[in-house]
């Protein structure tokens, strides 16, 4: 009968890929078949519209349902990965609040600890570790940031700090040397802005963060401007000397 | 009924229940409410029996239920629940108060029809009465319900309500009688009953009444009162009310006042930071001051004012997270009270992680760099609370949901982390307005986003809807009407180049003003498009915060551009019809504003701006013999040949050549009882490179009125001075000397003012203010005729009112001491309306 005429035209349409249209019959059989034996495919159907249309926000909620309800399905594999992925879309850029970043990685870890066994595994993982650089970055940004307005607003020494905080709480960041760099670069620029009487213990400070950065990295991406920064420190140390 | 013996030993089965009495329900219900079952053993009398009886009357349905044991047969019992139903109200009729008036005590006791009238609603709804009256000063209200049966024979058990209300007279109090109060006088007791007055007939604003709750409020207040002056044993022992007729009362009130108590020996135990002496300075109270609870509690720590002064922000603003702070009697010494003031100072605390959380929308960069709390930094509470301030100020926040959230206390390690919860709020303004101004329709439709990212115009998906989050404002403007159009756009970006706090603003506008003529017959002649004015410009400014003299001041420079040009547009200041002219200036300002706490009610410090606007020397280097050209043009007045006028006009002033300079100052200064004076002083000058080239008629100044301004594109500058039509206070000199006449703006000026403000209200939804003023100004054509003591003089007084929504509105009344310059009589009083204007 009626509705499931509707059925027939919505499932074609679905599979043809008409999604739009697939959507607006979707949303009016959905309720009727809430409790019938069909109900799993066409949820299912329903919860991938949303994600082939690109509305992670749905996608994510309604392919979580779906893995709940139907525990057994052959599909909840594919549910919950696709209810993870759906999350993953949601992630800010870096510069925003990443709320649902951490959402994402926590449905994707679920996912991952779940389905061991998974061909989308490597996936997933990558998924995570993308999230997991993203949050490292907008770390790691912010800690610049104090660095970018550290001459107007006097604030090396709190990139310096947050730099550090950055450095130990992710040892194995893809930023780390970067992290390392800009430490050194702030701790020099904040020796070079103060008092004379100032100067030298700050330029020995900056000499330390150097000293980091050349033990992990010795010849890394910065090397050029490392260079000429620690030689303006040891000339500038010498002279210190030989005044006193 | 028959005595019948029942054993208390024996469990009776329930042999039948039957129901009687009134009941609009049918049995089964009534039995099944009863949760008893025919076949069931039960106790008589017993817990069970009593429980039914219980739940029945809480169902609030029934007014008496008795349950009787109508036979027993061995062990076998019958019941009977004899039940009365509780009536339902019918109908409800006040007598003694207007109808209107009854149907809010309905309303607010639930006495709809159908309403079930148990003794408990009778009864409340009478104290409701009542105790709406009193507290509305019928000290004498009476009321008396009577409920009536509804004589019906088809709808049983309905009845009536009548409710009495004898409200009496308001009664006032007479008299208010102290005894036992000889430390403090009685007339000092009245005021600090701030609810409960005597009667008296020019206290306007306040009517004597007497409200028993308000009454107990203003005990305690006496009670404080006495407190505050070291009375801290005082009592009231017994206070009576005395009749004295239907409508008066006297108030008696005995109180016992005790000793007299002073601060002792003040000990500090346990600081090292703060040395005594500096504690002791901090805390203000010393040895010999009267004993005052309050103040004291207050000096150590003021609850929900973050800014105080008092001793425990002293190490809270120092880095004392951790700090504790007790007082402490230690003795009571005859009648001093000696204290202990134990300080538990703990770690200096740090910053270590501060994060920003729940920007959705404004980028992580726009807001960390306002944070005045950093990693690594000192804890210091008045630093959270003032980034607090600059992240409301914003404007990307919601203020009222900006909260700071201390995690990770680590007393061990001096830390803690700072975590800021913003909530996004709509930055964007949509101004869309028509209205009658300038004697006809006009139209604006503007568009303002206060939180923009140039940067993203031109990618794609940062249009949700519209590129935002770098903190620039841009915004749109187009406003028509018959006679004109003007076009605007600008952009603002705070931090131009994200590294320093300089502005950056860039504005560009286009405006085609036609001749109007206001007093043609048909809309359509009283515009003359033949006759045309198109003005375009821009600008580009930068402003700076500066670090020195301190991080108070303001550098800011500009470079403005305006391009006028006139097709036969013969009006007001253009003595040339056709041709054009150039208005290129460097602006160079600077300001310093220390003003205090409310940016618009400042109570302290000031705020001042020193400015000037520089033109190109062109008459150094462009070969005109402006002397010579000086020279035609007196021929030209002389045999009054506006042709040969404009002509030398528009050569004078194709490129204008002038400078300005201005200076505006304003001191707040508070003074005792919440005044605040505002003293003003401002000054402008306008002058050439090359006297004979002359000073354009742009750019000048009109002094006089509300100062709000007008439909003008001259750059002139519209100054207020109360008391005085809009512009009215032109140079004295005018007429006689020179040949400028009253449409033209002056070329010096200076003003003075003092005003007195009086805040009335701080609340969430309005700022209120009123003010009193006494001012003088004056302006000018040349510096001979410069006299600052020759002003023209005005007072008044006036309100102000600042809500979000609408910004500020104002109402002033000025009395100008002084003629209007031509006049002869005092100009007299003046009323202005002040809208949206500086404070």
């Amino acid at each position: 009968d009626d509705i499931k005429l509707k059925y027939t035209l919505a499932d074609s349409l679905y599979q043809n890929g008409s999604y739009k249209k697939a959507l607006k019959l979707y949303e009016q059989i959905v309720p009727l078949y809430r409790g019938r034996p069909q109900a799993e495919r066409v949820m299912y159907a329903y919860s991938d519209i949303y994600y082939q249309l690109g509305d992670y926000y749905l996608a994510g909620y309604q392919f979580d349902r779906f893995v709940k309800s139907y525990p057994q399905s052959s599909k909840n594999e594919e549910a919950a990965f696709k209810s993870a992925e759906s999350y993953y879309q949601l992630s800010p850029s870096y510069y925003l609040d990443q709320e649902d970043t951490n959402k994402a990685m926590e449905k994707l870890q679920e996912y991952i600890n779940k389905y061991p066994e998974s061909e989308r595994q490597d996936k997933a993982n990558a998924m995570v570790k993308e999230l997991q650089t993203k949050l490292e970055k907008k770390e790691f940004e912010i800690a610049k940031g104090y660095n970018t307005i550290g001459a107007s607003r006097n604030t090396f020494p709190n990139a310096m700090k947050s730099f550090d905080n950055f450095i130990s709480a992710y040892p194995g960041s893809a930023y780390r040397e970067d992290a390392m760099f800009w430490k050194f670069d702030s701790a020099y620029q904040y020796a070079l802005g103060s008092r004379q009487d100032l100067m030298a213990e700050r330029l020995a400070k900056a000499k330390e963060a150097y000293e980091v950065l050349e033990k992990y990295y010795p010849s890394g991406k910065y090397a050029k401007e490392v260079t000429k920064m620690i030689e303006d420190i040891n000339v500038r140390l010498q002279t210190e000397e030989t005044i006193n | 009924q028959r005595d019948l013996p029942l054993d208390p030993e024996v469990k009776y089965e329930i042999g039948n229940i039957t129901v009687t009495g009134t009941s609009t329900y049918n049995e089964n219900t009534v039995i099944t409410f009863t949760g008893l079952r025919v076949g069931e053993r039960i106790y008589l009398p017993g817990e069970k029996i009593s429980n039914v009886i219980k739940n029945l009357w809480k169902l609030e349905l029934f007014s008496d239920i008795n349950l009787y044991v109508t036979d027993i047969r061995g062990d076998v019992v019958d019941l009977q629940l004899d039940i009365q139903e509780v009536p339902e109200l019918n109908e409800i009729k006040f007598k003694g108060i207007k109808e209107k008036k009854g149907t809010t005590f309905i309303k607010d006791n639930g006495l709809n029809k159908g309403a079930k009238v148990t003794e408990n609603l009778v009864t409340t709804t009478k104290n409701y009465i009542e105790n709406t009256y009193k507290k509305k000063g019928f000290f004498n209200a009476k009321t008396l319900i009577n409920v009536i049966p509804k004589e019906d024979t088809v709808s049983k058990n309905k009845v009536n309500m009548v409710v009495n209300i004898d409200r009496g007279s308001r009664v006032k109090v007479d008299q208010i009688i102290f005894e036992g109060s000889e430390k403090i006088k009685s007339k000092r007791l009245r005021r600090a009953m701030k609810n409960t007055k005597r009667k008296n007939p020019f206290r306007f604003y306040k009517r004597s009444k007497y409200i028993e709750s308000d009454y107990e409020d203003d005990k305690k207040s006496i009670i404080d009162t006495y407190k505050e002056n070291g009375y801290r044993d005082a009592r009231i022992v017994s206070d009576t009310i005395i009749k004295n007729d239907d409508d008066g009362i006297t108030l008696k009130l005995n109180v016992e006042e005790g000793k007299k108590y002073y601060i002792g020996d003040i000990d500090f135990i346990g600081n090292t930071v703060f040395s005594d002496a500096q504690l002791l300075r901090q805390l203000v109270l010393k040895k010999g001051d009267v004993y005052n609870g309050v103040l004291l509690k207050e000096r150590i720590q003021k609850e929900g004012d973050p800014d105080a002064d008092d001793l425990a922000n002293l190490y809270q603003n120092n880095g004392y997270l951790f700090s504790n702070i007790n007082a402490v009697e230690t003795g009571v010494d005859n009648d001093t009270i000696n204290f202990e003031i134990r300080i538990s100072e703990g770690k200096l605390a740090y910053f270590n992680r501060v994060e920003v959380k729940g920007n959705d929308k404004t980028k992580d960069k726009v807001i960390y760099r306002e944070l005045l709390t950093r990693p690594g930094q000192q804890y210091s509470k008045q630093a959270v609370v003032s980034t607090i301030r600059q992240l409301g100020q914003l404007g990307f926040f919601d203020p009222q949901q900006l909260t700071p959230e201390f995690k990770n206390f680590d007393q061990i390690g001096g830390t803690v982390d700072l975590e800021y919860n913003v909530v996004e709020q709509g930055a964007s303004q949509i101004e869309l307005q028509g209205g009658f101004g300038g004697g006809g329709f006009v139209g604006t439709l503007g568009l303002s986003f206060n939180n923009f990212s140039i940067q993203n115009i031109f990618k794609k998906e940062a249009y949700k809807p519209l590129p935002m989050g770098d903190g620039q404002r841009f915004s749109l403007r187009a406003q028509a009407s018959q006679f004109f159009q003007t076009y605007s756009i600008s952009l603002t970006d705070p931090w131009f180049g994200g590294k320093k706090p300089v502005q950056l603003s860039v504005s560009l506008s286009h405006t085609i003003q036609f001749q109007f003529n206001n007093l043609a017959t048909s809309a359509r002649d009283r515009v003359n498009r033949d006759s045309r004015n198109i003005i375009t410009g821009g600008s580009i400014g930068l402003a700076k915060r500066l670090n020195w003299p301190d991080a108070r001041f303001t550098l800011s420079h500009a470079i403005s551009y305006q391009n006028f040009n006139l097709k036969n547009f013969n009006t007001g200041l253009f003595t040339f019809g056709n041709g054009s002219s150039v208005n290129l200036g460097y602006t160079i300002g600077l300001s310093r504003n220390n003003t205090a706490n409310n940016p618009i009610f400042p109570v302290s410090g000031s705020q001042w701006s020193l400015t000037a606007k520089l033109t190109p020397p062109y008459s150094l280097f462009n070969n005109v013999d402006y002397e010579a050209l000086a020279a035609d043009r007196e021929v030209a007045v002389e045999n009054q040949d506006s042709d040969a006028l404009a002509e030398i006009d528009q050569e004078r002033f194709n490129f204008l050549e002038f400078y300005k300079i201005k200076f505006d100052g304003k001191w707040y200064t508070s003074l005792p009882g919440k005044f605040v004076l505002q003293s003003n002083v401002e000054f402008g000058w306008l002058g050439a490179y090359n006297n004979d080239r002359g000073i354009p008629p742009f750019e000048r100044f009109f002094l006089g009125g509300d100062g709000l301004g007008g439909f003008a594109l001259d750059g002139r500058e519209i100054i207020r001075l109360r008391g005085y039509p809009n512009q009215s206070v032109t140079p004295l000199d005018r007429g006689a000397a020179t040949t400028a006449n009253n449409n033209d703006g002056a070329t010096i000026y200076n003003k003075f003012s003092l005003e007195l403000r009086y805040p009335v209200t701080f609340s969430q939804a309005a700022t209120i203010y009123t003010l009193a003023f006494i001012e003088g100004g004056a302006t000018y054509d040349n510096f001979r005729d410069y006299n600052p003591f020759q002003l023209n003089r005005s007072a008044g007084a006036g309100i102000r009112i600042f809500m979000p929504a609408f910004g500020l509105l104002g109402l002033d009344f000025g009395y100008g001491f002084d003629p209007i310059p031509g006049l002869i009589q005092p100009n007299g009083w003046e009323t202005h309306f002040i809208i949206g204007q500086q404070f």
